[in-house]
């Protein structure tokens, strides 16, 4: 910092280094962060096989819930030539991620990640991928979208609790660092480009503090006890699929899992210049909590569900209230009490209005697919008050502009893996 | 990232710019600090209604009324795809109504509307407008996006059913408005089809001056409030948001009455072929309309019972549906209807559309109503 930083708001100063991006925004983050990261493992085979074994190292809250990192970042990668990437690429790759293990913590204090591969990286391959990965490319998934369809050849979600880290571990893949944490790390091999960056943010307080942006009211409204823009906490334990549910079992994948990653735009002008509190809490969680006043605030007060055992079935509420939740909707989509997916979500403003990112996990994209058709009610458009958006749980707010769908391998196949490994890894 | 993700200078401030732009938008390390305030300090969002809008009545009466005043509107152009045509309209800012179930909560104009934008989609073929689908509008200005929304199913006595929203423009200028259209979500009988996806583009070259020349026309006082409706405007549009006349309903019809200023007649078809049934069927149609002028009411939760000499004939729900004669309403295929059958209509929930002045009191609480064909 030089003296002539002094004079600006810290937080407004920090805001415009991460904008600008890139080494001087790295230099201004560590130094104003301080944060002391803890380093990584020496030996990242010891990691473990699940790249998507996030749970056990992340915080939970007071009711035990698992609180996602607050800062995200995605990559998305492209193979500059035809057919597979060799050797060279491969280790190049795998070198460059088990570096950034050892710079940093595998946990929400050091540096979480998961990489996958489209579809259409696997059309690289002569073959097919096994039996029972279920990784078809991406479509739009209501009437009313038109998504871009996502098709790099591969996917990296990094996520941490401290920006430094995520910003650090892509100045690292773009080799404009060579060295994070004390520890020396890699860039991506030649021949691999990042095709598109992702940015975002959950977690109590950063939806408040990023609400300066187009497309939200002028007056403050994003709460500031609210980990997403929407107003309402999510990923409640119960309403959560367990890591162990979202894995794939057998197989030479056993031990992956698939990711959906789709953004959307929130159009919080309507959310909350135009609804109001009883509206909201009927449409993200049921009629019943609107009425009676269930859902204090963020909804911190609920504990580790969404209370909808008192909310009435989905077609009920539409029938007699007209109004029905998105929480409501999605309990026809469990198995075994327990959601089929894996949401590990995050707020944005990229292209400079709200939005989020939802990442999810499942053990097949189908799984994805089924919940999303329960959030779209189209039944119930069809034969009550509520429409085809508007009274539907949340489908007026959001408008999707991209899906993809990535089959995220088991560590040890995690940098360019084969679309059919010979023996299970 | 996509096709929206665009380079995108804040209006409103220039930080808000740095800290949004497409290129990088990730959390700043501020989020880790969780120090004080953000030293924002302009609060120029009003919650009152902005400008020379008349307050709203104090004693309405609980079924359509004159409003205040009548405003017209431009339109910015009219595009076709296929058999199906779109016209964007605007008008002055309106405050208007949502509804969630039975509650109703008034939307004021904000000191930032510019303007009340409205998309009129309809089938040029069948000549009707379909409330079924769910509009995504894009309102962009050199390269950045303005306003990015679902306009909102609403109600007007000049307009009739149309999709709104009030919206904050970037000044005077060329914009580009692109209208998206899903596939719907209502049946279609009687040989119309379920349109495809539809897609519109406007170049509309906005000019202040041309909001404040559109018509606003005082009601006198001695009729403001009164029971009644302004009569609907003279658009093609407009009338193919019509319930038909009970004369022009097929089948055998019966009129069940007024409850909370939505008109309800029924009919009964012998052949359900072209309703979405088979020969041997019967059809049951409720046709809900506004008092006075006679718009279609989307959006309800209806469900019917038949009784013939005291055995039920048929009890459920019934859904929504286009046809070219019945246009939209609610109906359900029976087996069979004597003369002489008696029919309950239950309203489960009223429509959830937005109003327009003078129709927010109307079809909230809604009455059961009974009729014998």
């Amino acid at each position: 910092m030089t003296d002539t930083d002094r004079g600006i708001p810290r937080r407004e100063f920090l805001k415009s280094a991460v904008a600008i991006g890139g080494a001087s925004a790295l230099a201004a983050c560590i130094d104003w962060e301080s944060a002391n990261v803890p380093k990584g493992v020496d030996d990242p085979s010891t990691l473990p096989r699940r790249q998507h074994a996030w749970n056990s190292t992340l915080a939970r809250d007071d009711h035990g819930n698992v609180v996602v990192p607050r800062h995200h970042l995605i990559l998305l990668l492209d193979y500059g030539a035809d057919g597979p990437p060799g050797q060279e690429v491969r280790i190049g790759f795998e070198s460059a991620l088990q570096s950034l293990e050892r710079a940093y913590e595998w946990s929400n204090e050091g540096l979480v990640f998961a990489v996958g591969y489209s579809p259409a990286y696997f059309d690289r391959f002569d073959t097919t991928l096994p039996d029972g990965v279920d990784i078809p490319g991406p479509q739009a998934l209501a009437p009313f979208e038109d998504p871009d369809l996502d098709t790099p050849d591969a996917i990296v979600h990094l996520a941490s609790d401290h920006a430094q880290v995520v910003l650090g571990a892509e100045q690292a893949f773009r080799a404009e660092t060579e060295e994070l944490n004390g520890i020396s790390v890699e860039a991506l091999p030649d021949g691999l480009t990042i095709t598109d960056r992702r940015t975002g943010f959950v977690g109590r307080g950063l939806p408040a503090d990023h609400q300066d942006v187009d497309g939200i009211p002028e007056n403050d409204p994003v709460p500031e006890d609210s980990p997403l823009y929407m107003g309402f906490m999510s990923g409640f334990e119960k309403n959560q699929a367990s890591e162990d549910r979202v894995t794939i079992a057998e197989g030479p994948f056993a031990g992956g899992t698939t990711m959906h990653a789709s953004h959307m735009f929130l159009d919080l002008e309507q959310w909350y210049g135009q609804d109001d509190r009883y509206h909201r809490v009927a449409t993200m969680f049921c009629p019943h909590h609107a009425n009676e006043g269930t859902v204090e605030g963020a909804g911190l007060n609920l504990g580790t569900d969404s209370g909808m055992d008192e909310c009435a079935p989905a077609d009920e509420a539409a029938r007699t209230q007209g109004v029905v939740g998105h929480s409501q909707k999605m309990t026809s989509v469990r198995e075994d009490d327990s959601p089929l997916i894996l949401r590990r979500d995050f707020d944005s403003t990229d292209g400079g209005r709200p939005g989020l990112h939802f990442v999810s996990l499942q053990a097949t994209i189908s799984d994805f697919n089924d919940t999303r058709e329960a959030m779209n009610g189209e039944d119930l458009a069809d034969s009550s008050a509520v429409g085809q958006r508007t009274n539907n749980g949340i489908l007026q707010y959001i408008d999707v502009t991209s899906r993809g769908n990535y089959l995220i391998p088991p560590r040890p196949l995690r940098a360019f893996p084969p679309a059919r490994p010979e023996v299970p890894a | 990232m996509n096709r929206r993700q665009r380079t995108h200078v804040n209006r409103r401030r220039y930080l808000t710019a740095l800290g949004a732009a497409g290129s990088l938008g990730l959390a700043g390390c501020a989020g880790l600090t969780g120090g004080g305030g953000n030293g924002k300090s302009d609060g120029t969002t009003t919650k009152t209604s902005y400008g020379n809008v008349p307050p709203v009545i104090k004693d309405r009466p609980t079924e359509p009324y004159v409003p205040t005043h009548v405003e017209g509107m431009e339109m910015a152009g009219r595009q076709t795809s296929g058999d199906y045509a779109c016209a964007l309209t605007y008008s002055y800012p309106h405050r208007f109504w949502l509804v969630t179930g039975t509650r109703t909560r008034k939307v004021v104009i904000t000191r930032e509307d510019t303007v009340h934008l409205m998309p009129v989609i309809w089938d040029t073929s069948a000549k009707l407008v379909p409330p079924d689908v769910s509009p995504q509008m894009t309102v962009e200005k050199d390269g950045e996006v303005v306003a990015d929304f679902a306009p909102w199913p609403m109600l007007s006595q000049p307009m009739g059913f149309h999709f709104g929203d009030n919206v904050s423009l970037d000044g005077d200028g060329t914009y580009t408005v692109t209208i998206e259209v899903g596939s719907p979500s209502g049946r279609r009988i009687g040989g119309l089809q379920p349109n495809d996806p539809l897609s519109f583009e406007f170049e509309w070259d906005f000019r202040q001056v041309s909001v404040d020349a559109i018509s606003y026309r005082d009601i006198p006082s001695q009729r403001e409030g009164m029971p009644g409706a302004i009569p609907p405007m003279d658009m093609p549009f407009v009338a193919m948001t019509q319930a038909p006349e009970p004369g022009a309903i097929p089948g055998t019809t019966a009129t069940l009455g007024v409850t909370n200023g939505g008109e309800f007649q029924a009919t009964i078809i012998d052949d359900a072929s072209d309703y979405g049934g088979s020969s041997d069927e019967t059809y049951l149609a409720v046709s809900p309309r506004t008092k006075y002028n006679r718009f279609i009411l989307p959006m309800m939760s209806l469900s019917a019972t038949l009784t013939h000499q005291g055995e039920s004939v048929h009890d459920g729900p019934l859904s929504n549906a286009l046809h070219p004669e019945l246009g939209y309403h609610y109906g359900a295929t029976i087996t069979t209807a004597e003369p002489g059958t008696e029919l309950d209509v239950t309203v489960d929930a009223p429509p959830q559309i937005g109003r327009h002045e003078g129709y927010e009191t109307a079809f909230v609480e809604m009455n059961g109503l009974s009729a014998t064909f």
